[in-house]
């Protein structure tokens, strides 16, 4: 029973970082119907620039700090989101009326640009990683909860709230579900779509960034192809909770990280990988809008 | 493939020279590029690659670019040729490659002639064949992007079994594989990729292919088995890609699970994309191109990949319908070598008299959710017989139109047609019991030139195999010819002879119209159901229209049933008239009778209207009107 716990924890806690990044899926998909491959690489660059601010400005990596911690995680989002807002108006947006192929082939092209990009200045070997203070794991009935599974859990909880606010309550989250409704009228209805598409970008990015940073505290590294497998994983969440759909992809987030840490946990963790497809598989032959999304019938 | 033909129009009037002289030149036409090729491709290695002019870099490159158009090839005709899209062709080429490499493993040392190997290459070629039916029969229901995701994650989840099987060396892999391929060997086979691609492209089921790629709804309405198509271009594209994978097996010497990722896959796709969708000469080019780039970037060391894929953004950006688009340089000197053949003058004729009713619609009710849309439909159309529906927008006219071609099942009742229950038939098994229809918003094959939206519609009543379309064989030829006969009357018929080779998007809205006609009547229809055909016609055009339906009826013997708002049209074509609102068919009777019934007029009118004009519309149809409830 312990270890059903413990497996819950780790889950929740890698589960809370696939949905921020599943997040930035599922807005950017919600808005232009594009799969933006390039993704979990904004994800890698986050961690990146935390590593490298974490170096280079402060003497963090030594004697590392929440608050020091904070400044790095603002300076990574902001970084991010700029480098969104120019994927998307260089890359993305000059492809806008062509097939949806081409954005595609587009998206892996910017995912490969950032992936050798990071190798060339970065280097291909992982650096360690620790912006957050070493804290010993809480202990709750045997069941370890460690300081890092702890903050990614609350800062992913908080970043969520915050975005369930804008998206849901504000007058840019409005435009932005007009617009993943239906451009072209959204458009005719007064929304300024490029300013909402670039927005949504952005915060994909914004939250990108900060799931970067937490996912290089948790497994104490960074390299540059770190994007790879949790941008996948993330986007299988997307899916799985109905792409599109902005609660479909925190709660998609948290079914896919409390899966893979059960089969690792109980199975074999070599088999970790096919969980998250076998998944992906299995939703999307059965109901292939997702768990939460919105079926919709093709008129003859 | 089976196919009855049965009928005037369904029997093929072109017979083939069966003298020996004419067979054997068949035969060296199907064969030919192989019995060239390979003797050519061999004394090139023999003697140019082998031959001392320290050209081994330069050969090991053209082979990648080899296996490399396998692949591209091969993919092209599910994302070019098919429209759909799948991004895990990596997985079939793990398949293949590490099947052939455990059996190469375990063969014999020594093999003469490589038949060891060849064997080998097709059972690889053969696994990826069955794990692209596993894969595709379940996930080609899904559409687009969905698609792209269960094939990414198949494509993965091959790979992380391959990881785990102890019998494919786990994470290391495989090494020490004979090297039994070289440059012959894979440009045999690319060159064949090549050929039974262009081939199957130019025959009947390319164009049904094509087709799937343009609109399913109109693919399964002209009678073509889309899920079936979409089934086999993507076998044929695993076995192909599996073939490729046992050769850059044993071309290479060793495999590795990690080159099978989905990084593999997008190489691919972004050859098929970069190389125009849909063209075979594009995919070539583009494989050669992106094996080569990084290939020479090397000099630049760190920077090589960076640059890759800076260009495919912006070759992307710059050219984004590919190097090629959908053109062909074949079709360039196609047309220089032309030649006219004289047209024999055979008519399309009249299918054979058919039985009672052709359709025999009993109480069909459908649903949606809460909604009626039609409700207690009953309609006989008996041969020939020119039967209008009438009724305010939204009375459930095209969803009639719907049920009788099988898009949608009714909730209650039975529809047969030509005698035969209609339940649980897919829309292309209903048009091949002789439905055909047009769509109320045009839905052409709009990347695809008028005669071939024509041709596609045909493609039911061929009897050709796969295997007979590569091989040109004499039914392929036969019925290719017959095909295009057919549809150039179709298209003189429809005064669209002169649109022929113009793109359907490209013909104005009346033409556009009137290709949706000559493309349902390709099919051999017994009755013809019009959606609208009037819609956005101006009055002559609606006149001109009036006798086109009749000349219809007259000539190809059809039964008409006709969706129409326009009531000059409808009163002077039709002899018979159903009145539908909100799903309820509020009256039926002639043409004479329905003008007068009040109920009609109140359905178009309102209630007012008909009560305040009571008097004269008794007065204006002479009698009481009859009515059926």
């Amino acid at each position: 029973m312990t270890d059903f716990f413990q497996h819950l924890v780790d889950g929740v806690s890698v589960g809370a970082i696939y949905a921020l990044i599943a997040l930035g899926y599922t807005m950017v998909y919600g808005v232009l119907k594009l799969i933006n491959f390039a993704h979990g690489d904004v994800f890698m660059i986050g961690a990146m620039m935390g590593w490298y601010a974490s170096a280079r400005w402060t003497s963090e990596a030594r004697h590392p700090s929440i608050w020091g911690a904070l400044g790095i995680t603002v300076f990574a989002m902001i970084v991010c989101g700029l480098l969104g807002f120019a994927i998307e108006r260089l890359a993305y947006r000059p492809l806008r009326n062509a097939p949806r192929i081409n954005s595609l082939i587009t998206a892996i092209g910017v995912s490969f640009l950032l992936e050798y990009g990071g190798q060339y200045l970065f280097g291909p070997n992982p650096r360690s990683f620790g912006v957050l203070p070493h804290k010993p794991p809480l202990q709750i009935h045997g069941v370890s909860l460690g300081y890092v599974d702890l903050v990614c859990i609350l800062v992913s909880v908080a970043l969520m709230f915050i975005l369930q606010r804008v998206v849901f309550h504000t007058r840019i989250g409005t435009a932005m579900r007009a617009v993943s409704w239906n451009p072209d009228v959204a458009g005719l209805m007064g929304v300024n779509t490029d300013f909402v598409i670039s927005f949504t970008f952005v915060l994909g990015s914004v939250l990108a960034a900060a799931a970067g940073i937490l996912y290089a505290s948790k497994y104490p590294s960074v390299h540059p192809l770190m994007g790879l497998m949790p941008g996948l994983k993330a986007f299988v969440a997307a899916v799985l909770g109905g792409i599109g759909n902005v609660p479909g992809a925190m709660l998609g987030g948290l079914l896919l990280g409390l899966a893979e840490q059960f089969v690792a946990g109980y199975g074999n963790s070599s088999w970790r990988d096919a969980v998250a497809f076998s998944i992906l598989i299995l939703i999307l032959l059965a109901k292939p809008s997702g768990l939460l999304g919105r079926t919709a019938a093709e008129k003859v | 493939m089976r196919r009855t033909t049965e009928g005037g129009t369904r029997t093929m009037p072109f017979i083939l020279k069966r003298t020996l002289l004419a067979r054997l030149r068949r035969f060296a036409g199907a064969f030919l590029p192989f019995v060239v090729a390979i003797p050519a491709l061999y004394a090139i290695e023999r003697y140019v690659a082998f031959g001392g002019f320290g050209l081994g870099y330069l050969f090991q490159n053209i082979d990648h670019i080899g296996i490399a158009v396998i692949l591209a090839v091969s993919l092209n005709l599910v994302n070019g040729l098919t429209g759909q899209f799948s991004i895990g062709h990596a997985g079939f080429m793990a398949v293949g490659g590490y099947v052939s490499a455990v059996l190469l493993l375990r063969g014999p040392e020594e093999d003469p002639y490589r038949l060891f190997y060849l064997m080998t290459i097709l059972a690889g070629s053969g696994a990826a064949a069955v794990a692209g039916y596993l894969v595709g029969k379940p996930s080609l229901r899904l559409r687009g992007d969905y698609l792209a995701i269960v094939t990414l994650g198949f494509g993965e989840i091959i790979r992380v079994i391959i990881e785990n099987t102890q019998m494919f060396g786990g994470a290391i892999g495989l090494s020490s594989i004979p090297h039994r391929a070289d440059f012959t060997w894979i440009w045999a086979f690319a060159i064949g990729t090549i050929i039974i691609v262009k081939r199957l492209r130019e025959s009947t089921h390319g164009r049904a292919f094509l087709s799937v790629r343009e609109d399913e709804v109109a693919a399964e309405a002209m009678g073509v088995d889309t899920t079936g198509y979409k089934v086999r271009a993507f076998v044929i594209s695993a076995a192909m890609a599996g073939a490729a994978g046992a050769l850059s097996g044993a071309f290479e010497g060793n495999l590795a699970p990690q080159s099978f990722t989905f990084v593999r896959s997008f190489e691919v796709v972004a050859m098929v994309v970069l190389g125009g969708m849909g063209s075979i000469t594009g995919s070539v080019v583009a494989a050669a191109v992106l094996t080569l780039l990084p290939e020479y970037l090397r000099g630049l060391a760190d920077l090589r990949m960076v640059i890759y894929s800076v260009l495919l953004i912006v070759l992307m950006l710059v050219r984004p319908r590919g190097l090629f688009g959908t053109s062909e340089i074949w079709d360039y000197l196609a047309a220089y070598l032309r030649k006219r053949r004289p047209a024999p003058a055979t008519e399309v004729s009249a299918p054979g008299a058919a039985g009672e009713a052709l359709i025999d619609v009993k109480n069909a009710t459908i649903r949606f959710g809460g909604l009626t849309a039609v409700c207690e439909f009953n309609l006989r159309v008996r041969p020939r017989e020119l039967v209008a529906l009438i009724g305010p927008n939204g009375a459930g006219k095209t969803t009639v139109f719907n049920l009788l071609t099988g898009v949608y099942p009714p909730s209650e009742g039975t529809i047969s047609i030509a005698g035969r229950d209609t339940r649980g038939l897919s829309p292309h098994a209903i048009a091949h019991l002789g439905v055909a229809r047009t769509f109320q918003n045009i839905r052409l094959f709009r990347e695809l030139t008028a005669f071939d939206n024509v041709r596609v519609a045909c493609h039911h009543l061929t009897r050709e195999s796969m295997g007979a379309a590569v091989r040109r064989g004499e039914l392929s030829l036969i019925e290719e010819e017959w095909i295009s006969e057919r549809a150039g009357q179709l298209l003189a018929v429809m005064g669209l002879a002169h649109r022929k080779d113009d793109l359907a998007r490209n013909l104005p809205y009346g033409e556009q119209r009137r290709l949706e006609i000559a493309r349902a009547l390709a099919t051999g229809p017994q009755v013809l159901l019009l959606d609208e055909p009037a819609a956005g016609t101006n009055t002559r055009e609606k006149t001109e229209l009036m006798q086109l339906i009749r000349d219809i009826r007259e000539r190809f013997g059809v039964a008409v049933v006709l969706i129409e708002h326009d009531m000059k049209l409808v009163m002077g074509v039709s002899e018979r008239i159903l009145v539908l609102d909100h799903g309820v068919t509020i009256a039926q009777g002639l043409p004479r009778e329905i003008q007068s019934n009040p109920k009609v007029i109140e359905a178009y009118l309102g209630e007012k209207y008909a009560r305040e004009h009571a008097a004269q519309i008794e007065g204006k149809a002479g009698r009481p009107a009859e009515t059926l409830p």
